[in-house]
């Protein structure tokens, strides 16, 4: 059963995961099937949105003619998925980071946004 | 283990900025250098497979082809596994010869992706490997999928932003030497670093140009000369396909290695020549990390104390690579084994490995998505 997508990519500024209803995989892209155990059973969660930055790049080319460049970030939430978004003021890799919801991107109204969160 | 299929024919044609020819013109001139190679007349074809073009979008590459040489084949049909398309070719090129369903088989691909189209249209059409509605929409784009996994890797190995440039400095030494690469003057880790950033932390020189080009290979039942080589073994790995589902530490490229490897019946450490995908620097290190043949992180390192020369421990893409021979798409991803084919045949010249019994190559499409693995071996003993 694929999940229902009431996430940014449909304008509802939250991060939706899946989670396996027999082994409690979890994952970020919908799946029709657990890939761990094969399970066609799955719930959705929404995430804090809280994770650790794994990975950014400060990108040049855009496949648009004159692009501004743009950043992009892989963030592992604390739930388990990686999930890629875009970058507000500073990240590194190894910061905590937290998601917003902000109007950008190519084709959507709202993406999914990180920037640095101090520990709290 | 009886041999079940033969590289007969190689056709590898120069890549780079070579305007005047469309995808199915270098698609021709590749299959012709082939069919000659394995001295065969079409008519002999009975399966033709090729892979898709960017630039002609056309629905039935094989059937296209097939029509321009005069090949009436039982058995034709286009793919597309991303970079990894040319060895997805021959791994079913091999197994219709297994199964008898074909004497001869033709891989062919090649595209005007220089000349063709322009760089805009190229990294749009490249970006949609990416997740159509989580990824492409926040600006992602190959180079920045595999500048996120160099970022990683650069991270979690505590490695600064030189680390990975002697790879790209390796394959241009080994392109400096071979006729038909796209870049042939030599290069340096500074021209690498101070090289315009295209997606930080990788940079131009980091990344294998867009190129022209066209590659072709004959598989048969049966060799038809003393320089065809035994394909012993081919193995598979697709574990994902969007960057935010890879797994770094299982992408699949072990996993298409080992089956290859098992298949052949043969150890890494007696593989004497190696071609693996280098589409970006990080490529290359993620690749031949997993596999085993650099330690964790030390990829680069090893290139510059020169492990991947002719000469070095593991002798890697003697032509230069995606990353100094070319990159025309599918093609691309031939012409290491093109290469590798060379070595074993024993006439590559002052590129020449020495004691070349074994090759093994790799390629990878997507964002390290699809994994495929070809051993072949010298000699044509059925
Ligand atoms: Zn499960």
């Amino acid at each position: 059963m694929s999940r229902h997508h009431d996430d940014w990519t449909h304008g509802e500024p939250r991060l939706v995961l899946g989670v396996c209803d027999d082994c409690e995989n979890r994952w970020y892209l919908p799946r029709d099937h657990c890939p761990r155990c094969g399970s066609g059973r799955s719930s959705s969660r929404q995430s804090s949105g809280d994770g650790l930055c794994v990975a950014v790049t400060r990108s040049h080319v855009t496949g648009e003619v004159g692009g501004a460049p743009l950043s992009l970030a892989l963030v592992q939430l604390d739930e388990g998925p990686v999930v890629m978004g875009r970058v507000r003021d500073e990240l590194v890799p190894g910061d905590r980071a937290r998601v917003e919801f902000v109007p950008d991107g190519t084709g959507t109204a709202l993406v999914p946004s990180f920037s640095r969160r101090a520990l709290t | 283990m009886a041999v079940s299929a033969f590289l007969t024919g190689v056709g590898l044609t120069p890549f780079g900025r070579l305007p005047g020819r469309d995808s199915q013109d270098w698609q021709c001139a590749a299959a012709q250098i082939a069919l000659d190679d394995a001295g065969l007349d079409p008519l002999r074809i009975g399966a033709v497979i090729a892979g898709y073009s960017t630039v002609s979008g056309h629905l039935m590459p094989a059937n296209v082809v097939a029509e321009r040489l005069g090949v009436r084949p039982e058995v034709a049909f286009g793919m597309s596994v991303g970079g990894a398309t040319g060895l997805a070719m021959v791994a079913q090129a091999a197994s219709l010869v297994a199964s008898a369903t074909a004497e001869h088989v033709l891989v062919v691909a090649g595209e005007n992706r220089a000349s063709g189209q322009s760089s805009t249209t190229s990294t749009k059409i490249l970006a949609q490997v990416g997740h159509a509605h989580y990824e492409v929409p926040l600006g992602g784009t190959v180079p920045a999928y595999y500048a996120l996994l160099a970022s990683r890797y650069l991270w979690s190995h505590g490695l600064d932003d030189a680390a990975l440039a002697p790879l790209p400095v390796q394959m241009r030494e080994h392109a400096v030497a071979t006729v038909g690469a796209h870049f042939r003057q030599p290069i340096t880790v500074a021209d690498v670093l101070s090289s315009r950033p295209v997606a930080e932390p990788l940079r131009l020189l980091d990344c294998c140009p867009v190129s022209d080009g066209g590659a072709a290979f004959v598989v048969s039942r049966a060799p038809t000369s003393e320089r065809s080589l035994s394909i012993v073994g081919v193995g598979q790995g697709h574990r994902h396909q969007h960057l935010s589902a890879l797994d770094p530490e299982d992408t699949g490229a072990a996993r298409a290695a080992g089956a290859a490897l098992r298949q052949a019946g043969l150890d890494l450490a007696e593989v004497d020549v190696f071609g693996i995908y280098d589409s970006f620097s990080i490529t290359v290190a993620m690749i031949m990390e997993e596999l085993g043949l650099a330690p964790p992180g030390r990829a680069g390192a090893y290139a510059r104390a020169g492990a991947f020369q002719a000469d070095g421990r593991h002798p890697l893409n003697t032509h230069g690579g995606l990353l100094s021979y070319g990159h025309s798409g599918v093609a691309g991803g031939m012409a290491h084994l093109a290469e590798v084919a060379g070595q074993l045949r024993g006439e590559r010249g002052a590129a020449q490995v020495s004691d070349c019994e074994v090759g093994y190559v790799h390629a990878d499409g997507g964002v390290l998505s699809a994994h495929v693995g070809v051993v072949l071996r010298k000699g044509s003993q059925p």
